[in-house]
């Protein structure tokens, strides 16, 4: 296949095709570690204030300046990715076990049950994920679990769609025939055979999910009924900012550029892995 | 097909009043009781008691969501309960067509310019038009509409002054708004239109009608646009609904009228009425949208009967 081609000729050969995904891959690990680490990289807290030092343009001390309440823009950018992240890969975590589990399922064992359940996938996707998103966290509170489930809710009915169209083509391949010769359970077909199969998927699909569900997150936030203050996320450091649009621009751009570009590493990161695992889409 | 269509239309009425039900049950679940919040400070058993039975909220749960539904056809949602002079059925119609004429415009500029881009792009395909178009289509599907509502106001609105902040009622109002919302259908109509294009353009027929003489233009207009258009005419369903759900971000930025501002402060407030009632409206708008989608695709596609 393409991918061990790809890596037969070493990784330079990978990359130099592969530049912008590389680009984006090196990117996110950045962030990831800043992220991590974000109590031992920054120099303050995500709340402390500076009153004496508010709208500074970047300078020792604060690189990327402050805000309207003298707290340092590069901290917050740190802390905004750290809940950021965690609210994405939790999500897209919950999504891509019910997903699969529902995919699974629904794929194998075919029939009425199989109908039922993706009458009901149909249902959900035929909605909007932003208005899921806003009914949940608008109906229930703006609570991080609440933020983490209402982004699940919309991203596993097409985790599930992805899933159950493989397991279907995978259900009358051999290799289940002979487990099932063998006398394997229909718990373990699913669990030791099938599950493995989809994973490449489910890989895929969690990264392109990333990337929605980190928009959505940001609107949430953004709008007011996500991430509260004071922690930070990038959409509410946009938000928070966004009336000194014109005195301090760089209070909304470094934010905006930073959740830009993120979306778009792990949209490019997640493109070349579906051309990587799919050798029909590589012609396209 | 009349067969497929009332059973289509018919599908969507079960959907419509199970997404009704579990909307009604979210609100009545949610956190925060109603009958305190509207009395506030004068709250004590009695009056909290009586206060219930008034409003219906002491009968039973079955009851109370036929009066709902029974209510709701007739477009009367009761009151908001944070300002109890409001109607929210009058809100809504005040406030629906704001967002509607809003989403209108947004789609017809998506769908001009992403066919034009999607053609252009699939014309160009592996040269530098098309690396371009496709690194635009990229951004528009990775940028935040408030992020682009927020360079365009820097830009346009404070750097040049061409075009207000923000604001509701003149022509030039518009213009920011249409842009924003537009943004993301258009990076995806020009994604679908390219791909679909591009398939039209490797048939036979197409280049027959090169061979015997006739010029891209005419090639492009007579047969592979008619041809490539149906996947398009899909997108733009979907885009309608997009820019619907773009309102929320829009309407907050621009200070608009509509009814997602209101969605979105009622949120805030907690006004159970309103948010319930708003969210019943956007279910009904998307089950309308899903079924004029799937009808106007069986109409155009002489391959799909049933």
């Amino acid at each position: 296949m393409r991918s061990a081609a790809g890596r037969s000729r070493g990784w330079g050969t990978l990359v130099r095709r592969e530049w912008p995904a590389a680009l984006g891959g090196v990117f996110l690990a950045g962030l990831i570690l800043l992220a991590a680490a974000a109590p031992l990289v920054t120099g303050s807290t995500y709340d402390r204030q500076d009153l004496d030092h508010l709208f500074q343009g970047p300078l020792a001390g604060h690189w990327l300046g402050t805000d309207q309440f003298g707290r340092d823009v590069a901290t917050r950018i740190i802390y905004g990715g750290r809940v950021t992240l965690a609210v994405g890969f939790s999500a897209v975590l919950a999504e891509s076990l019910v997903g699969v589990a529902w995919g699974t399922v629904a794929g194998f064992y075919g029939g009425g049950l199989d109908n039922i359940l993706m009458r009901i996938v149909d249902l959900l996707i035929a909605f909007p994920s932003m208005l899921l998103a806003i009914l949940v966290t608008g109906i229930f509170g703006p609570s991080l679990v609440n933020i983490v489930l209402a982004l699940a809710l919309t991203a596993w009915p097409g985790t599930a769609r992805i899933i159950r169209s493989e397991v279907v083509a995978l259900r009358e391949r051999e290799f289940i025939e002979g487990a099932r010769a063998l006398g394997a359970s229909a718990v373990r077909i699913l669990i030791r055979h099938l599950v493995p199969n989809v994973m490449h998927l489910v890989v895929v699909r969690a990264t392109l999910d990333v990337s929605a569900l980190i928009l959505i997150e940001a609107t949430l936030s953004f709008i007011g009924i996500g991430v509260q203050p004071p922690r930070p996320s990038w959409g509410l450091m946009i938000s928070e900012s966004f009336q000194y649009l014109h005195s301090h621009p760089h209070l909304v751009i470094v934010p905006a550029a930073v959740l830009s570009l993120t979306v778009v590493s792990f949209n490019l990161v997640g493109g070349s892995l579906t051309a990587a695992f799919d050798p029909r889409k590589r012609s396209a | 097909m009349i067969r497929y269509l009332a059973y289509r239309a018919a599908l969507a009425i079960p959907l419509f009043l199970g997404a009704a039900l579990l909307i009604f049950l979210a609100g009545h679940y949610a956190p925060g009781d109603p009958v305190q919040t509207l009395l506030g400070d004068h709250y004590n058993p009695q009056t909290a008691a009586r206060m219930r039975h008034e409003l219906g909220l002491d009968r039973p749960l079955a009851i109370q969501f036929v009066a709902y539904v029974r209510n709701a056809v007739t477009f009367d949602f009761g009151t908001s309960y944070v300002n109890p002079s409001w109607r929210v059925g009058e809100i809504v119609r005040q406030t629906l067509p704001v967002s509607l004429g809003l989403a209108a415009l947004a789609v017809a500029l998506a769908a001009l310019a992403g066919v034009a881009l999607g053609v252009a792009a699939a014309v160009s395909s592996g040269r530098t038009a098309d690396r371009l178009i496709q690194i635009g289509v990229l951004s528009g599907l990775s940028v935040p509409s408030f992020v682009v509502a927020a360079v365009l106001v820097l830009v346009f609105a404070l750097h040049w002054r061409l075009l207000p902040v923000a604001g509701w009622g003149r022509p030039e109002d518009y213009v920011l708004p249409v842009v924003v919302l537009a943004g993301a259908p258009i990076a995806y109509i020009t994604r679908i239109t390219r791909s679909s294009v591009a398939q039209v353009l490797t048939e036979d027929y197409v280049r027959t009608a090169r061979s015997k003489g006739l010029r891209v233009p005419a090639v492009l207009l007579r047969h592979v646009l008619r041809n490539a258009a149906l996947p398009v005419v899909t997108t733009v369903g979907i885009a309608f609904g997009n820019a619907i759900v773009g309102a929320f971000v829009v309407e907050v930025v621009f200070n608009i009228p509509g009814i997602a501002r209101i969605a979105v402060n009622a949120i805030l407030q907690r006004d159970y009425t309103v948010i319930q009632t708003v969210m019943l409206v956007y279910t009904a708008l998307f089950t309308a949208i899903n079924l004029a989608v799937d009808i106007s695709y069986v109409y155009l596609n002489p391959r799909v009967r049933y």
